[in-house]
């Protein structure tokens, strides 16, 4: 499968911390992440990523592709979603596995804040995710740059506020340094924790 | 792995709950009239341009396409080219010239690519690249009237008073139409009498020059089709030329003259291996200048003046002024013909590859933005104005973006839903006027209705030629009879005396009998008749020449008789005159003319 990439690390990393945060054993939590494309998903998951297995360098994903890590002795699973236009109709397919969904912006694409609304009103009727309730990580990503709006802009402009069946979070990242990160996984963590 | 396995377990994780049916699924079907993200307005943005003034490009190769517009300003003089990078305007440099077209192409192959922009402006090409200008191109200077040049350099030498100066380029300008005047000479005609010694003075020792103008441009690839090949630019001047300059000398590697002042370009092709540019005229008809030859042939006679070209597959799609949306075939024959409700302001081009679909949008003087696949209308929008420029693309990183410059300067980008369904016609949509396409006619037919289309086509001139004819026929007609009264070569006499005159031959030769019956046809008796014979003495001799009818009694049928003798043996005959005059009058009253029968007795003898 195009796109497909598998990479197994021991090593304690970001997701380590988080599967002990979970306190689960032999289990598998999915995670997906979507956003438009450019916005820095897979440089995000390129910093969770534990230090071994870092790229150097992100190129813009074709399809998705699906990292996997075992920390611990859980396994994560990471989806990450290419935010291409023609790639979009994919995301659906992937909605109903997710134990969480993370939904990268690019603070500074004010041009198509309103495309990434609209991506995200399809998802949020979509009949996988509007019949259970998926805790939904925002992350204005992108925060280092000039012209980046700020959390609570994106939040006003995404209408963030009208989502009321799940629980959602905002916070401002820099996915090249992982400055913000963390808050934003520490509080997935905490949903997770709870659902399952 | 691409399709979700429903697996019970996690189903059971995730059990529903009471909230979920907030959200009804009803809500996922699309609204048709709600195919369009509004991404971005701004009601001030103050842009007064067209159409062809707008590209979108990605001119820094960072995968974001650019806006850019060559904008006429709403202020006199405020010429700007703009660049906006999504919502924020990159860059806002002065534009010289009122800007006719702009275009943007790759000038060379040059790490990183980039590409160039071209803004046509007066008789300039400005050329830009990375933002800053790069190469200027002037349009060659046309031939200037010798006169005017005379009465300019007489004025400049004070030989000519200013006024008087005025008044005989006036009369040039009213006279002499091979060359039209310079737009110096024009402009100083438009001068107030006070105006006039400032603008004299001020123009005076400059060379005179007389410079045509761009009328539209364009782009062709030059060596091979790839997106990021090098192109030619096409411009088009009002001098009724077309040009094709070198993305690298900038210099003219064709020059096609038209009938008629182009207006708007569609180019197809590579320029060295075979290439079309469709050409709209001023005339209202779409020329062909096609790879390798030097005239322009005429393809479509719109019968209006065409807004926009589009070529789709191989069919030609054009918007008139008169309202209406037609398909010709790439020979120009008409497809058919869609009438709008209101006159189109705008027209553009579709193409989404991912899905396959090709169309053209329309903005409509009402409002509207009409989106037509074929004759097909796909999709409704309504503005609260009308939109006088319009790009779909690429912008930013969204494919499918509607930029719209609307009659008060406002900018909105508009951006297709992916979920937009474009497959289907708008319900209520009734296809108007639509002509058939091709039909398989027979042979007969076929020939009937092109001779009927040549005889509507050619109405006028069927119907004068008709008629010279007729009158020609009329003409001769009434010549010969004149010619029959004058000579009295009728039968019958139309003077006052009605006489019938018949004569016969009889005999075999060489001797033969003259019979000749006169009548009077009146009813009063007539005097003074002389009949005479006329003949060639060379061949026939006669024993009498003339018969004096002394009394002619009406309505009595008198037989006179006269013998002729063939002297020639040749077998030669000429026709005998017989002539009846009367008395003293020099005109004869009947002639007849006896056709002589060939000799025989001579013959057999
Ligand atoms: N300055 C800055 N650049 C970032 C940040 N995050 C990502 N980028 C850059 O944005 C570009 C796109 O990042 P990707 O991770 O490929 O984006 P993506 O969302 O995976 O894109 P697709 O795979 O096409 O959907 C890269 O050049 C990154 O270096 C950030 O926080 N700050
Ligand atoms: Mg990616």
């Amino acid at each position: 499968m195009a796109g497909l990439e598998r990479s197994r690390s021991t090593r304690p990393g970001l997701l380590n911390r988080l599967a002990t945060f979970l306190g689960i054993k032999k289990k598998e939590a999915q995670i997906l992440f979507v956003g438009l494309d450019n916005s820095g998903k897979s440089t995000l998951i390129n910093f969770l990523k534990p230090d071994s297995y870092k790229r150097q360098e992100v190129v813009p994903t074709i399809g998705y592709s699906v990292e996997q890590f075992t920390a611990g002795r859980i396994s994560f699973t990471v989806f990450d979603m290419s935010g291409q236009g023609k790639s979009r109709p994919l995301w659906e397919h992937y909605y109903r596995d997710a134990h969480a969904v993370v939904f990268v912006l690019d603070s500074t694409d004010r041009l198509r804040m309103e495309v990434a609304r609209e991506e995200l009103n399809n998802l949020l009727l979509h009949a996988d995710v509007s019949t259970r309730k998926v805790p939904i990580l925002f992350l204005a990503n992108k925060m280092d740059c000039k012209d980046a709006l700020g959390p609570i802009q994106v939040s006003v402009d995404m209408c963030l506020h009208e989502i009321n069946l799940h629980s959602w979070h905002i916070c401002a990242t820099n996915a090249v340094t992982g400055e913000g990160v963390e808050e934003g996984i520490l509080w997935l963590t905490e949903q997770i924790k709870h659902r399952l | 792995m691409a399709t979700p396995v429903v697996s019970t377990d996690l189903q059971d994780s995730f059990t529903a709950t009471s909230e979920q049916v907030e959200n009804s699924p009803s809500k996922n079907i699309t609204d048709a009239s709600d195919f369009w993200i509004n991404a971005y307005q701004d009601p001030v943005a103050g842009i007064k341009t067209s159409s062809s003034c707008m590209a979108l490009e990605d001119l820094n190769g960072d995968g974001e396409n650019k806006l850019i517009i060559a904008d006429v300003g709403t202020t006199p003089f405020d010429m700007r080219l703009k660049v906006y990078k999504g919502t924020s305007l990159l860059a806002n440099m002065q534009l010289i010239n009122l800007p006719s077209g702009l275009c943007t192409f790759f000038v060379d192959t040059n790490e990183p690519m980039t590409p160039a922009i071209a803004v046509a402006s007066g008789p300039y090409v400005y050329v830009y690249k990375n933002l800053r200008p790069y190469f200027k191109f002037t349009l060659p200077s046309l031939d200037i009237n010798p006169t005017e040049a005379q009465y300019w350099k007489q004025a400049k030498e004070e030989k000519l008073e200013l006024l008087s100066f005025r008044e005989m380029l006036e009369e040039l300008q009213a006279t002499d139409t091979e060359i039209p005047l310079t737009s110096r000479s024009l402009k100083l005609l438009q001068c107030l009498p006070e105006e006039l010694e400032v603008f004299f003075n001020m123009y005076k020792h400059s060379p005179l020059k007389r410079q045509t103008v761009i009328t539209c441009i364009d782009t062709i690839k030059k060596t091979h089709n790839e997106e990021k090949a090098i192109s030619c630019i096409v411009i088009g001047s009002e001098h009724r030329e077309i040009f094709i300059l070198d993305p690298e000398a900038f210099t003219a590697l064709a020059r096609v003259y038209l009938p008629s002042v182009p207006v708007l370009l569609y180019t197809t092709g590579v320029y060295e291996v075979d290439y079309k540019v469709y050409v709209s005229c001023r005339d209202g008809n779409i020329y062909l200048v096609k790879g390798g030859s030097k005239i322009a042939k005429i393809c479509i006679q719109t019968g209006s003046h065409a807004v926009g070209i589009e070529k789709q597959g191989k069919n030609i799609l054009v918007g008139a002024m008169d309202d209406s949306l037609s398909c010709y075939t790439s020979r120009g024959k008409k497809l058919w013909t869609i009438q709008l409700p209101s006159s189109i302001t705008t027209m553009e081009a579709i193409e989404i590859k991912s899905k396959g679909i090709k169309g053209v949008i329309l903005g409509l003087k009402s409002g509207e933005i009409r989106l037509y696949r074929d004759k097909l209308l796909v999709n409704k929008l309504m503005l609260p104005e009308f939109a006088i420029g319009m790009k779909f693309g690429r912008f930013g990183r969204e494919d499918s973006t509607l930029v719209l410059i609307t009659g008060s300067g406002k900018l909105s980008i508009k951006m297709l839903k992916r979920t937009a369904n474009l497959e289907t016609r708008i319900v209520g949509d009734t296809l108007k006027s639509i002509t058939p396409g091709k039909l398989n006619l027979p042979k007969k037919t076929k020939l009937y209705t092109e001779q009927a289309i040549r005889e509507r086509e050619n109405s006028i001139p069927i119907f004068q030629t008709f008629h010279r004819d007729l009158e020609l026929i009329k003409l001769y007609i009434t010549r010969e009879y004149a010619k029959a009264i004058g000579s009295r070569l009728a039968p019958i006499s139309v003077t006052t005396e009605n006489i019938k005159l018949s004569a016969q031959v009889q005999g075999l030769g060489p001797g033969f009998k003259l019979s000749v019956s006169v009548q009077n046809a009146s009813n009063i008796a007539v005097t003074g008749l002389l009949i005479t014979f006329i003949y060639n003495p060379t061949i026939y001799g006669m024993t009498i020449n003339a018969i004096p009818i002394p009394f002619l009694v009406p309505s009595i049928n008198y037989t006179y008789e006269a013998t002729v003798e063939c002297l020639s043996d040749t077998g030669v005959t000429e026709a005998i005159r017989v002539v009846i005059t009367k008395d003293s009058v020099s005109i004869p009253l009947l002639t007849a003319l006896i056709t002589m029968p060939v000799s025989l007795g001579m013959l057999i003898v």
